[in-house]
């Protein structure tokens, strides 16, 4: 097993990342390389579903959010955007899989699905823009996912723990060294990357309005995709973070453990309790209060019904 | 990578739907009671996630993925499964954790657990017992009369089968009394092997439980 950075470093030197985290899965979980890649295949599919899907926006559970993807890429498509193409795909397949999800759609957790928009954006607009090999996006997710278990061994990785650090920051550092790898970086580039990407969001906080995985989640996570792609950019030109990976998730953790529990997942601090989001949760509570009124109501009347039906 | 799943968040409906799924494996049997007791923090935030949805879509048996999640109270109500939720302090846990009561018609089954991030589980009681359960390997769960040789016996059926234990805990409510073993194994363990290791004296129950999906 891998239990550090440090060890995946020395591990992974002249080899090929994925390959790396394929035969520690292998040997630890005794699931076969090519199980494991058709899983991932899997997930890459499930991605692309929920993007395409996305892109036509719809409105969320809250009601909150829905038209964000929809907007952008309209922009995108009518030529009214002034980014390059690959920035723009990663914000917009981002808020995609954000949308699928705040509508209770199917999508991947990657690693959570509050911060699941930040992989997929950032890897299939690059696989799409700079013509990457699909397989290769498969094992770049092994990637992926490689980095986010070493950092879930002293980390755990939910809002709830630690803030949005702890999501969406390690969301951003997983798809950074996935990026790097699949721009033909070395091992020690990409953990770079992921140092850069996840050093750059300490100390976000999770204070979802009215509790809902809508505001700011659905936003950040497409501004996150794109902050991912610059830290592997960074990286990829042979930028090294000062302070190593490991010691970059220790220092999450702590910073995770000091904030406030108003700023963890509980709607009791930061964006939820500004006047706007008070005002929202009050009124998503007085329709949660209603809506289980009339599914009480209901269940009165087809007991109603029922006995009418007997007697 | 983390599971494919429903939205909106993979604590809230992800790992809650892997906890009640946890209890329906326990149960082993179609429930007609389910009563969930949310630790406040997840009492606070459990409706705006779709937990609700979630744990109940478990409880009666679906996976993470399963499209029919949002729509699982509906389905549990016209399957005439009493379902309820509470706010209950459950100690010095993690925010996520939720006590979860089920009873069918033959048999009923508690477990506490915590749902700690991106689909991740950790069960630490099972039918009042202190265990940690983790749903991501094959398990052995016996119920059983605390006596000097059971640990001997079960696991001489499981080494005959050619299954290796990756880890195995017990804990008893009193001596000579009311058992539990938890044994995780690294392959599936068969029908047959399960049937001879029901007729040791003295075992009471055995749930295989495989990965919960």
């Amino acid at each position: 097993m891998i239990e550090s950075f440090k060890q995946l470093e020395e591990v992974a030197r002249d080899r090929d990342l994925a390959e790396v985290f394929l035969e520690t899965d292998e040997q630890e979980h005794g699931i076969p390389a090519e199980q494991i890649l058709s899983a991932l295949r899997k997930r890459r599919q499930v991605m692309r579903d929920c993007i395409e899907r996305g892109k036509s926006g719809g409105q969320s559970m809250g009601k909150l959010v829905g038209n964000e993807a929809k907007l952008l890429n309209e922009a995108f498509l009518s030529g009214k955007t002034f980014l390059d193409p690959l920035t723009i795909k990663a914000e917009l397949y981002a808020l995609s899989v954000m949308g699928e999800n705040s509508r209770m759609g199917v999508i991947v957790a990657a690693p959570t699905a509050g911060a699941g928009g930040v992989v997929p954006g950032m890897l299939l607009a690059l696989e799409e823009e700079r013509n990457v090999d699909p397989e290769k996006t498969v094992r770049a997710l092994a990637v992926a996912g490689g980095i986010g278990s070493i950092i879930a061994l002293s980390a755990n990785i939910s809002g709830a723990a630690g803030g949005c650090q702890n999501e969406v920051g390690v969301a951003a550092s997983m798809g950074a060294a996935a990026v790097s790898y699949m721009m033909g970086g070395t091992s020690r580039q990409s953990i770079h990357a992921a140092a850069l990407g996840l050093k750059n969001t300490l100390g976000l906080v999770c204070d979802p309005v009215g509790g809902l995985v809508e505001v700011p989640c659905v936003k950040r996570n497409a501004l996150f995709a794109v902050h991912g792609l610059t830290a592997a950019q960074l990286a990829l030109a042979g930028v090294e973070s000062v302070i190593p990976m490991d010691e970059v998730v220790e220092a999450m953790v702590r910073i995770g453990r000091a904030l406030p529990r108003g700023l963890k997942e509980t709607a009791e601090g930061g964006l939820a309790t500004t006047a706007t989001g008070c005002a929202i949760g009050s009124r998503l509570k007085d329709e949660a209060n209603q809506r289980r009124a009339e599914r009480a109501e209901e269940r009165e009347r087809l007991a109603q019904e029922r006995k009418a039906g007997v007697s | 990578m983390g599971p494919v799943m429903v939205g909106p968040s993979s604590s809230h409906t992800a790992g809650t739907a892997r906890l009640g799924r946890v209890a329906r494996e326990i149960l082993d049997e179609d429930p007609v009671d389910v009563h969930f007791y949310l630790h406040p923090p997840l009492a606070a935030t459990y409706r705006g996630h779709g937990s609700d949805f979630a744990l109940v879509g478990g409880a009666i048996g679906f996976a993470v993925d399963d499209p029919r999640i949002p729509e699982a109270i509906r389905i549990a109500e016209q399957m005439d499964v009493n379902v309820q939720f509470s706010e209950e302090d459950q100690g010095d846990v993690h925010p996520n954790t939720v006590r979860i009561e089920i009873r069918g018609r033959k048999r009923e089954a508690e477990i506490a657990g915590s749902s700690i991030g991106g689909g991740v589980i950790e069960v630490f009681r099972i039918n009042g017992f202190q265990t940690r359960f983790r749903g991501d390997s094959p398990t052995l769960l016996l119920f059983y009369r605390d006596r000097p040789g059971m640990i001997s016996e079960a696991t001489k059926i499981i080494a005959e089968e050619g299954i290796n234990i990756a880890s195995l805990s017990c804990s008893r409510k009193q001596r000579g009394k009311d058992a539990f073993m938890q044994i995780d194994v690294d392959s599936p363990i068969s029908a047959a092997a399960l049937k001879r290791i029901l007729a040791i004296p003295d075992v009471a129950e055995a749930r295989y439980l495989d990965r919960i999906p």
